[in-house]
């Protein structure tokens, strides 16, 4: 009789027992629920967070166990914030268009409606028109659905193409490098239809819920990204166990072997490629409502290679790893990067930590690569002896 | 005893040399064959042709009672079809257990979600243990192939191959490196399996093929210089001008 899946794979349940501890702690300390102490700004940091993890768990299984270096799964992220961002969007801005209509003399056409409502969002970029990708932006369901669909698309067809023509290894960072370069320049034009670098803003409102405070909505989006944390980490633990991790970590290690044992490893790496850029977009349609805006800033190249640098210091081919190294890595850098750290003063010369987080960020990532190739997570297996 | 596989007038080239010219190969089902040759025949070359790594310029690669021909299939398909391969330098998945490395060469769908649904079966098992028995790693089946030793993984990598009940082994030196009883462990494993399925060894070291006491064919310069038996083909003029002429 086989033992059961979580059984098998201990480190699930003590993650999943961590998160739900971690979860219920900050609801005591939130000042919606419980007995206050954290403030709301922090806890949307704590929601986003968790998104963060979640993109980051993505990327490990994507780099981490299949060996694929994917420093594009930022646009991913992006694709799925900008596909909520623009339901948010636009209900919102019905929302206040009808309410100001509704007080005129005579009552206004359908058509007047959507003009308003087009020039309120597009005014920025000295337009009225909604662009065709607009089409399904006034249907949570719908665009709901192109949270899904676009990245994994997207990742489908230029995962195709790259894996069937057998680019690997760092022609293929390279390569998804220059999709999320060449998704971030464009969207930064602006007849790109969304914004160019204004991006999609005022996300932070949902449409219909005014009456419910900012302190009570993020918790319910900390409560979300907690939730798909947690379906999502349960998820990968599945995908990388078995005879499915025994593929997939085969083709990290010897891609030609596991073509001669007769499977289509090209097959496979679309699967992990689009299945990971699914997740990492709905990680990103989590986040972004919390962070309020998206611009295509976002997107650059930079933050896909952060991503890498958080899975490196994680600790690669372990999931709980990838979530130490987000969590870890992503709130020290606010902290440095928010003026929370104090400079240090040299007499000759002041460290100022905003400038300086990023060479002690990158002097870690070196010394993790050249000493502790295991990462964070490594600690554990001092911790747990490993069993065979 | 039925032909397995025809190669017929390949030919191939890489930046103009003629790796390959003009070779004509067959198999029959079940059958053992060493190919012997010297460096640079095209020993390699002549397994990327039929395991489809390497696409031929000319010629006809035939496979089966359907005569289908290998050359449109992709490496994977022509693996599904039941060709296995062994490489020189032995190929195992270091980071994972004996038991694992074996489970994935079980003959299995292939797909990738066949794989992800996949459920372990006492069949399954039981295969898996058959093979570690052939191979005398029964008591190394949850040892990580890492830790095991050169002659051991190169067995692991033959036990694969049984796991994954080929018609066609193709083995390339898989003496190199192993100590005199190894070797012995290894020719009878070839030898059992060539009872059942069509085997082609490529082999340096004479005093192995002579053990394995079968059909040989001499390789040069990418063509077929003599087949026969061993003591035959050593009598062979030519054979011996390529071997010792030199």
């Amino acid at each position: 009789m086989e033992r059961s899946f979580i059984m098998r794979n201990p480190s699930v349940l003590w993650f999943l027992l961590a998160l739900a501890g971690f979860t219920l702690g900050v609801t005591i300390l939130s000042e919606a629920f419980g007995i206050g102490g954290l403030s709301t700004s922090f806890i949307k940091t704590l929601g986003k967070t968790l998104c963060l993890c979640l993109i980051a768990v993505a990327m490990d299984v994507v780099w981490g166990y299949c060996g694929i270096l994917s420093l594009g799964h930022f646009a991913f992220f992006g694709l799925g914030g900008y596909a909520i961002g623009m339901w948010l969007m636009y209900a919102r801005t019905e929302e206040i268009v009808v309410n100001s209509l509704n007080e005129a003399a005579i009552p206004p056409t359908e058509q007047e409606i959507t003009n308003a409502i087009g020039t309120q969002i597009f005014g920025v970029v000295g337009s009225s028109d909604f662009p065709l990708i607009w089409a399904f932006s006034h249907s949570l369901t719908l665009q709901l659905l192109m949270v899904v669909l676009v990245p994994g698309l997207l990742a489908l067809v230029f995962g195709w193409l790259a894996f069937r023509s057998r680019v690997t290894g760092v022609y293929l960072s390279i390569l998804t490098q220059a999709m999320t370069l060449a998704l971030s320049l464009y969207l930064f034009q602006n007849d790109s239809g969304l914004r160019g670098n204004n991006g999609l803003s005022g996300l932070q409102n949902i449409p219909g819920l005014d009456h419910i405070s900012q302190a009570t909505l993020s918790m319910w989006f900390f409560w979300a990204s907690a939730i798909a944390l947690a379906l999502g980490y349960l998820l990968f633990a599945y995908v990388v166990s078995g005879k499915m991790g025994s593929v997939i970590r085969g083709i990290r290690d010897d891609e030609s072997r596991v073509r001669f044992l007769g499977y289509h490893v090209e097959s496979y790496k679309l699967f992990v490629f689009t299945l990971t850029a699914i997740i990492s977009a709905i990680a990103g349609a989590l986040y972004y409502p919390q962070a309020g805006i998206i611009n295509p800033a976002e997107i650059a190249p930079i933050a896909s290679i952060y991503l890498a640098v958080w899975v490196a210091i994680g600790g690669r081919g372990r999931l709980y790893g990838a979530v130490i190294g987000a969590a870890f890595v992503s709130l020290l850098s606010s902290w440095f990067t928010g003026g929370g750290a104090p400079s240090i003063p040299l007499g000759f010369y002041t460290i100022q930590w905003t400038d300086w987080w990023l060479v002690l960020l990158g002097v870690s990532f070196v010394a993790v690569t050249l000493f502790f190739p295991k990462g964070i997570g490594g600690l554990f297996d001092y911790l747990v002896r490993k069993q065979p | 005893m039925s032909t397995l596989l025809e190669v017929s007038g390949v030919t191939v080239s890489f930046d103009g040399f003629r790796a390959i010219n003009n070779l004509s190969f067959q198999i029959g089902e079940p059958e053992l064959r060493a190919v012997i040759g010297p460096n640079g025949a095209g020993k390699t070359t002549f397994m990327d042709i039929i395991t489809g790594k390497t696409k031929p310029d000319e010629g006809r690669v035939i496979w089966g009672e359907k005569s289908v021909s290998l050359l449109d299939m992709s490496e994977s398909a022509i693996a599904r079809a039941g060709v296995g391969r062994k490489f020189q330098k032995p190929t195992v998945f270091e980071d994972q257990t004996v038991r694992e490395n074996l489970a994935m060469a079980l003959k299995n769908p292939r797909g990738p979600f066949d794989v992800l649904w996949y459920k372990k079966t006492a069949q399954g098992a039981e295969k898996i243990e058959e093979i570690a028995d052939e191979i005398g790693l029964t008591d190394a089946l949850t040892r990580c192939a890492g830790d095991l030793s050169h002659g051991q993984k190169q067995w692991l990598e033959i036990g694969m191959l049984l796991a994954q009940d080929p018609r066609l082994l193709l083995i390339d030196e898989p003496a190199a490196g192993m100590t005199p009883t190894e070797r012995e462990h290894t020719t009878d494993l070839i030898k059992r399996a060539a009872r059942t399925c069509a085997v082609v060894v490529i082999e340096h070291d004479m005093e192995f093929v002579r053990r394995l006491e079968c059909k040989v064919t001499v390789l040069h310069e990418g063509a077929v210089l003599a087949e026969g038996s061993l003591d035959h083909v050593t009598k062979n003029k030519d054979v011996i001008d390529v071997y010792l002429g030199r």
